[in-house]
C-alpha cells in the first residue's frame, strides 16, 4: 500500500492515470457520449469543418470524426489492454509453474519460451495475418502468442528468487498446498514487477497495433480505429491535413500517458531504480551502482 | 529502456503530423530550374516495379511493354491500321490471314524483323497455350507459315472475326528478337528484351527504377523524348511530393485503373501552373463483379439486383471522383461496339432494393440489422484494391447504403494481385473490377465471361448459363454482322438482367504531364500511352 501511495504522490503519474481512466471510460461509454453513430455516412458533409454539431469535423465520407475517435478507443485501447492482460495471465501461469516446479518442467517451459522469443515480433505477426487473414483479432492473437513468453520469463525469475525463501519453506512445512503457496505467498511478490513490465508493454503494443491498422492489416471498415483513421486521412494528407490531427494526437496522448505511468510505477516499486531528474542525484547514482552489481 | 523509446516514437509521430501540415505548399523551383539546363526527359511514377518484360507472359507492366514491343496491327479510332504489317489479305472463308510485313524493321539487338521472326514468336506463344487461354485467338490458330522473307500466313481452325483485334493487343502477340529466346521458347524466361518499339529497356533496378532510351533506328523515326524513366513510388503521398519537387514529372492511370494521386491533389498541381491534366474519353467500366456461382446469398439474383440499386453512382462520380468519371448504368457504355442496346436502367433506389429483398424472402427479424433467410444472414464480402485511392471510400459508401436495406457488407482491402487471384479461384462474394477497355470490349471481355481465370465464377451461377456460353462461343465465329449484333445483344441483355456485373462508373485514363510537354495523346487502350509522339516545347 505504501507503493500505491508513493505512486499517487507523483503528480505526473496521477495525471497520466486520470487521462487513461478518462479515455477508458469514454471508450466504454462511447454509445452514450458520441454525438452521432460512428459509421453514419453523409456525403453532403464530406470534409466538413469543425462545428457545434460536429466538434471535430467530418471525414471523407461525412462521418463524425469525434464519434469515430470515441468508438475507436475500443479497438485501439480497450482491446489492446485485454490482449496484454491475456498474455500476462498466460505468462504468469507458465512462469509460476516453471519457477516453482523447477527441474524438467522448468527446462521444458523455458526452452519453449526461448523458441517463442527467438522470432522477431513483427515477422510472427505478419505470419499469423498471412495464415489467418487480416483483422484486429488476428493481430491481437499474434501479440498474445508472442508476448506471453516474455512475461513467463519475468515471472519465473522472480518466483525462483522467492521459491526457496524461508517463509515459503515454512508454509510448505506446515503442509500448505502448492497452489495455495503460489497464490498466497508468491504471486503477491511478483505482481508489482509484472505490473511495470505489462504497462510498458501495453504502450508499445498500442503503437504497434495502430501501425498495423495504418497499413490496412488490422481492423476492417467501417469500424473506427485510430491507426486506420490516420491511414484514411493520409489519402488527403496534403489537401486536408487537419484530418490527421485528431487520431494522431489521441495516439500520442494515450501512449505518452501509459509511458509516464509506467515510469512512475517503476519508481514506486523500486525507488532506487529511478533514473528521472525528479529524484535526488545520489539516488540515481545508487541506482547506477545497483544496476552494475546486478 | 523500452518505454522511453516508445515515448520517442510518439513524439516522432507528433512531429510528422505537424510537419506534414505545414509543408503542403513546398514548391521547389530550384530543382525545376536545374532541370531546364539539360535535355528534358519524362520520369513517370509507377506504383509497382515494371517487373518481367517478357512480352509473352503477364507479370510485366503493360505501358512499359507497349514502349518496347509492337504488334502486327494497331487499333485506332478509325479501326485497324497497319503497324509491323503494312497490309493484309483475308481469305473468303475467314480462315487464312496473309500479312505483308514492313521492310527494313530491326529489333533493338540489330537482328532483322522478318517472316521467320513472326513465325517463331507466334509459335512460342502457342507453345504455352494454357497461359493464353483468355485470348480466344490462341485456341484458333492452326499454323503460321513464313511464305517468303516478308510474307506470313496465319491459318485458323475456324473463322474468328476478332483476329485482327486480338493481334493488336499489347500482349501476347508482339515480337521479341528470336536471339533472346531460350531453347527456342519464351515461356521459361528470355535472355533479353529486344523488341521493335520506339524505346528500348536500358536499365532496370528492381523495385527502384527502369530506364528506357529512344530507339534511334526506329522505323517510324526516332522519338524526340530521348529518355523515359519509370520510378517506383508505391504510395500516393510520396508521388505527390515527388511531383512537387520535380523528382518525377509524369503520372498516368496504371494498368489496374488506379490513379495513385487523388483527384483533388492532381487539380492542385494543375493550379500551381506547372502541370497539365488530360483525360481520355471513357475507356472502360468500373464495376463490382458478383460471384453468382457461390453458394452464399450472392447466388440469388434478387440480392445482386438489390445491391445494384444500393449503389449511389451520382455521388461516387460527382463527389468521390470529383466528376472525373461518369455514372455507369450498364456493363459497357453505348460507344462500345455492339453495346448500344436498350437495357433497363436501375438507379439508386434503396426503397426498391429493400422490397426486392423482402420479396425474395430476406426478412428483418426482431429488430436485427441484417436480413435473414432460412437462418442465414445476408452478409457478403467485398474485396477492393488497397492501393487504389478511391475504391475504399466507394466501398464504404456502398456499405453504408447496403446497411440501411439490411445487407451487411464486409470490406477487405488486398493487393491487386490477390484480388485477381480471388477472381480466378472464385473465393469471393463481390470484388471491384473493371472491363478491359476499348481494345478488348466487348469481344475479349465477353469471351472472358467463360474463362476460368477471369469471370467464369461471376457468370457461372446464372440461370441458363449453358445457353449463354454457347452464344459466346458462337459469336466470334459469326461472319454475318447482323447476326453478330443480335447475339451480342442477347448476351449483354442476359448478364444485365442477371446483374452479375454491377456497374459503377465509366472510367477514363488520366495523364498529368509537365505544361510544356506536347503531343500527349491516348491510344485505344487503357494499357499503353504513345510516348513516341510526345515532345517538349
Amino acid at each position: 500500500m505504501k507503493r500505491i501511495s508513493r505512486l499517487l504522490s507523483d503528480r505526473l503519474a496521477l495525471l497520466s492515470l486520470a487521462v487513461l481512466a478518462a479515455i477508458a471510460a469514454a471508450g466504454m461509454l462511447a454509445p452514450w457520449l458520441a454525438p452521432h453513430p460512428p459509421d453514419e455516412v453523409n456525403m453532403a458533409l464530406r470534409y466538413g469543418p469543425w462545428s457545434l454539431h460536429y466538434p471535430l469535423g467530418n471525414d471523407q465520407l461525412g462521418r463524425c470524426v469525434l464519434s469515430r475517435i470515441l468508438y475507436g478507443i475500443r479497438p485501439s485501447v480497450l482491446l489492446v489492454l485485454a490482449a496484454v492482460l491475456a498474455s500476462v495471465l498466460i505468462g504468469a501461469a507458465v512462469g509460476m509453474a516453471a519457477g516453482y516446479a523447477g527441474g524438467r518442467t522448468d527446462a521444458l517451459l523455458m526452452r519453449l519460451c526461448d523458441v517463442m522469443l527467438s522470432f522477431p515480433g513483427y515477422v510472427m505477426t505478419l505470419a499469423v495475418i498471412g495464415v489467418l487473414g487480416v483483422g484486429l483479432q488476428n493481430i491481437l492473437l499474434a501479440f498474445i502468442l508472442m508476448k506471453w513468453a516474455w512475461f513467463a520469463r519475468i515471472v519465473r525469475s522472480s518466483v525462483r528468487q522467492i521459491a526457496d525463501a524461508d517463509y515459503v519453506r515454512f508454509a510448505r512445512t506446515l503442509g500448505t498446498g502448492s497452489l495455495a503457496i503460489l497464490f498466497r505467498h508468491i504471486l503477491p511478490v511478483c505482481v508489482p514487477e509484472l505490473a511495470v513490465v505489462a504497462s510498458s508493454s501495453f504502450g508499445s503494443t498500442l503503437l504497434q497495433v495502430s501501425g498495423l491498422s495504418f497499413l490496412g492489416l488490422g481492423i476492417q471498415a467501417p469500424q473506427a480505429e485510430w491507426g486506420m483513421m490516420l491511414s484514411e486521412a493520409r489519402q488527403s494528407m496534403f489537401s486536408r491535413p487537419e484530418l490527421m490531427l485528431a487520431p494522431g494526437l489521441m495516439i500520442v496522448l494515450t501512449v505518452s500517458a501509459v509511458n509516464f505511468l509506467s515510469d512512475a510505477m517503476q519508481q514506486a516499486v523500486d525507488p532506487q531504480a529511478g533514473s528521472s531528474k525528479r529524484h535526488q542525484p545520489e539516488r540515481a547514482e545508487a541506482a547506477l551502482i545497483g544496476r552494475e552489481v546486478a | 529502456m523500452k518505454h522511453s523509446r516508445n515515448a520517442l516514437s510518439a513524439i516522432f509521430i507528433l512531429f510528422l503530423i505537424f510537419s506534414s501540415g505545414c509543408s503542403d505548399s513546398g514548391n521547389e523551383p530550384a530543382a525545376e530550374a536545374a532541370k531546364q539546363g539539360q535535355a528534358r526527359e519524362i520520369i513517370y511514377a509507377s506504383s509497382k516495379d515494371i517487373n518481367d518484360m517478357n512480352p509473352h507472359l503477364y507479370s510485366g507492366s503493360m505501358p512499359a511493354q507497349g514502349m518496347i514491343y509492337e504488334s502486327l496491327v494497331e487499333k485506332t479510332e478509325d479501326g485497324i491500321k497497319p503497324l509491323l504489317a503494312e497490309s493484309w489479305d483475308i481469305s473468303e472463308d475467314g480462315m487464312s490471314y496473309t500479312f505483308h510485313l514492313r521492310h527494313g524493321v530491326t529489333f533493338h539487338d540489330g537482328s532483322p524483323f522478318n517472316a521467320e521472326a513472326v513465325k517463331v514468336n507466334i509459335d512460342a506463344v502457342q507453345a504455352n497455350a494454357e497461359r493464353h487461354a483468355w485470348i480466344k485467338l490462341s485456341t484458333k490458330i492452326k499454323e503460321v507459315r513464313a511464305t517468303d522473307e516478308y510474307t506470313v500466313q496465319l491459318l485458323l481452325d475456324e473463322p474468328y472475326y476478332p483476329t485482327l483485334l486480338e493481334l493488336s493487343m499489347t500482349r501476347p502477340y508482339v515480337f521479341l528478337s528470336p536471339k533472346d529466346f531460350i531453347n527456342g521458347q519464351t515461356k521459361d524466361g528470355v535472355a533479353g528484351y529486344d523488341g521493335t518499339g520506339p524505346y528500348r529497356l536500358a536499365d532496370q533496378k528492381p523495385e527502384q527504377y527502369a530506364v528506357f532510351e529512344a530507339n534511334e533506328s526506329y522505323w517510324g523515326g526516332a522519338p524526340q523524348v530521348k529518355r523515359i524513366t519509370a520510378k517506383v513510388l508505391p504510395s500516393g503521398e510520396t508521388t505527390l511530393l515527388a511531383l512537387q519537387k520535380g523528382e518525377v514529372n509524369f503520372i498516368f492511370t496504371d494498368d489496374r485503373g488506379a490513379d495513385g494521386v487523388d483527384v483533388e491533389a492532381m487539380q492542385s498541381l494543375v493550379d500551381s501552373g506547372r502541370y497539365q491534366l488530360l483525360r481520355s474519353k471513357p475507356m472502360n467500366t468500373k464495376m463490382i463483379a458478383a460471384n453468382s456461382s457461390s453458394t452464399g446469398p450472392v447466388h440469388e439474383r434478387a440480392v445482386r439486383l438489390a445491391l445494384w440499386h444500393a449503389v449511389d453512382r451520382e455521388t461516387i462520380a460527382g463527389q468521390i471522383l470529383h466528376g472525373a468519371e461518369s455514372p455507369a448504368d450498364s456493363l459497357f457504355s453505348g460507344n462500345v461496339e455492339y453495346a448500344d442496346i436498350p437495357l433497363a436502367k436501375r438507379g439508386y433506389d434503396l426503397k426498391h432494393a429493400a422490397e426486392l429483398l423482402e420479396d425474395a424472402g430476406w426478412k428483418l427479424e426482431n429488430g436485427g440489422e441484417t436480413r435473414v433467410k432460412n437462418g442465414r444472414q445476408l452478409a457478403l464480402k467485398l474485396y477492393y484494391d488497397a492501393a487504389s485511392s478511391s475504391q475504399k471510400t466507394e466501398a464504404e459508401l456502398i456499405q453504408s447504403a447496403a446497411k440501411t436495406i439490411g445487407m451487411k457488407l464486409e470490406l477487405i482491402g488486398e493487393q491487386s494481385s490477390s484480388v485477381a487471384a480471388r477472381r480466378a479461384s472464385g473465393d469471393y462474394d463481390l470484388l471491384f473490377n473493371q472491363t478491359w477497355g476499348l481494345a478488348y470490349d466487348p469481344q475479349s471481355t465477353v469471351s472472358a465471361f467463360t474463362a476460368e481465370s477471369s469471370y467464369a465464377h461471376t457468370t457461372g451461377g446464372i440461370e441458363g448459363v449453358e445457353e449463354l456460353y454457347a452464344k459466346i462461343g458462337q459469336v466470334t465465329g459469326t461472319r454475318d454482322e447482323e447476326k453478330r449484333k443480335a447475339l451480342y445483344k442477347e448476351i449483354l441483355t442476359t448478364v444485365h438482367d442477371e446483374a452479375v456485373f454491377i456497374p459503377i462508373t465509366h472510367g477514363s485514363m488520366a495523364v498529368l504531364a509537365p505544361n510544356d510537354l506536347e503531343g500527349v495523346a491516348f491510344k485505344q487502350t487503357q494499357f499503353e500511352l504513345p510516348f513516341e509522339l510526345m515532345h517538349f516545347k
